[in-house]
């Protein structure tokens, strides 16, 4: 087992599942969230309540930002190799 | 001359390597994005093509770990590299022919490895490299996958559950647009290396590269073309097939599977672990669909993943043992891997004969 933990680059290994678990699920949240501004967006506006749809969108615009300088930053980061 | 004419044999063979790994890949890739409806079958599969290509650019350090981290550069030569990538044909198309589940990347390393411990023996295998950059991860990243997968289908169904499932639909398909495409684009990085990897390490085994010279241009831009060709012309085959193989799974778990498996392949690539992307891909989808309910995922695919663990690399270690074997009853030189090559060409054509007559391949997974 301890000659294992030699071999094994655990903290690369460690680093590639703990960057794995952030940016996979991160980015769905990030991209739930903005669906759900969208569609809360769509049902404030027809309910005639631009507060709630402003809300809404700010939320969007907020999450889609978020997804696409997630991916953007993993895709430099890669470059950058 | 006679170990130039061997260079040329190996970079061919890995090349046709790599086509048949985008060729069998393809599937993996686009399955998901069809299966959803977020693209036609005609866009998802020339979509794949171009990122694979584009992919395999984007970084190097997987073509590193198989040049220098799995077997002494300085020790094989052109013929090992040559009989390495033999057995992990032979072991591809074995697996291909009976339906047996397999993995290309983990039959390269495996023939390699197989065929310089035939040739030199077992000193000049890095076990350290091949235990922990090539075993471990290949154990690590599919579960990785399941568990990312399974953690986002759980938090978007959180998340959008009790908005209208029109727009929501359309919102992951519209998404899966994105993660698609970064799946295809992680698949060419990874994929795509690995014969970098192979080419540069026969390179450095002819004396045409100096052991540290990293991977020449042209040997990127080869493998990129010929994992992109391969994609192209595998989804063909996949858009007269697809209504009986893929899964049925809704835009969101469609999205939550491409994220997770395009995350993890990503991340890899990065530090340079060569990984089986079709496992890593299945993973996605297993904890995608997991996430939702349990017994709707199948877990016979599973099965296949350990079989294929189990199986590979010292079976592809074997069959290129062998194929060195072969090549050495001919001597040092070129005839060898010339004749080797030749019977190769032959005994391929024949299975995919036979196998054109008997019906459509079963997937070898």
């Amino acid at each position: 087992m301890a000659m294992l933990a030699t071999i094994v680059d655990s903290k690369a290994l460690l680093e590639t599942a703990a960057v794995a678990v952030v940016a996979g699920v991160g980015i769905t949240i990030a991209f739930s969230f903005a669906i759900y501004g969208v569609a809360r967006f769509a049902d404030a506006r027809r309910a005639g309540a631009p507060l709630a749809a402003g809300a809404a969108a700010a939320l969007a615009v907020l999450a889609l930002a978020a997804c696409a300088a997630g991916i953007t930053a993993a895709i430099l980061v890669m470059i950058s190799d | 001359m006679g170990s130039d004419v061997v260079l040329v044999i190996v970079v061919a063979t890995a090349l046709a390597f790599d086509f048949t790994n985008g060729f069998h890949d393809t599937a993996n890739v686009v399955a998901t994005s069809i299966s959803t409806r977020a693209m036609s079958p005609r866009i998802a599969v020339g979509y794949a093509a171009i990122l694979n290509f584009v992919g395999a650019f984007i970084s190097l350090e997987v073509a590193a770990t198989v040049a220098e981290d799995v077997v002494e550069a300085g020790a094989v030569t052109p013929t090992i590299v040559f009989a390495g990538l033999i057995g992990a044909i032979a072991w591809n198309l074995i697996t291909w022919y009976y339906g047996l589940p397999s993995s290309s990347s983990h039959a390269l390393i495996g023939g390699v490895v197989g065929s310089t411990i035939a040739a030199v023996g077992t000193g000049a295998v890095l076990f350290d490299g091949v235990v922990g950059e090539v075993l471990i991860p290949a154990v690590v990243a599919p579960i990785v996958a399941f568990a990312v997968g399974a953690l986002a289908i759980l938090a978007s169904y959180r998340i959008v559950g009790r908005q209208r499932p029109g727009p929501v639909s359309r919102g992951y398909r519209l998404g899966q647009t994105v993660t698609g495409g970064l799946l295809a684009l992680a698949h060419g990085t990874n994929d795509a290396q690995k014969t970098m990897g192979v080419i540069t390490l026969a390179l450095v085994a002819n004396g045409t590269l100096s052991e540290n010279a990293g991977v020449p241009t042209w040997v990127v831009v080869s493998a990129a073309t010929a994992i992109a060709l391969g994609t192209y012309s595998g989804g063909w085959r996949i858009i007269r097939t697809m209504g009986t193989r893929i899964i049925k799974m809704d835009a969101a778990q469609g999205f939550s599977a491409q994220g997770a498996g395009a995350a993890v392949i990503l991340s890899s690539s990065h530090f340079g672990f060569p990984l089986s992307t079709t496992q890593v891909i299945s993973g996605g989808v297993m904890g995608a669909g997991a996430g939702k309910r349990v017994s709707a995922v199948r877990w016979g695919v599973a099965g296949n993943i350990v079989v294929a663990w189990l199986l590979t690399l010292p079976a592809a270690a074997g069959f290129g043992a062998a194929a060195y074997g072969v090549t050495r009853v001919f001597g040092t030189g070129a005839v060898g891997p010339v004749v080797v090559a030749a019977a190769a060409t032959i005994l391929i054509a024949t299975l995919f004969a036979r196998r054109a007559r008997q019906g459509a391949p079963v997937p070898a997974g």
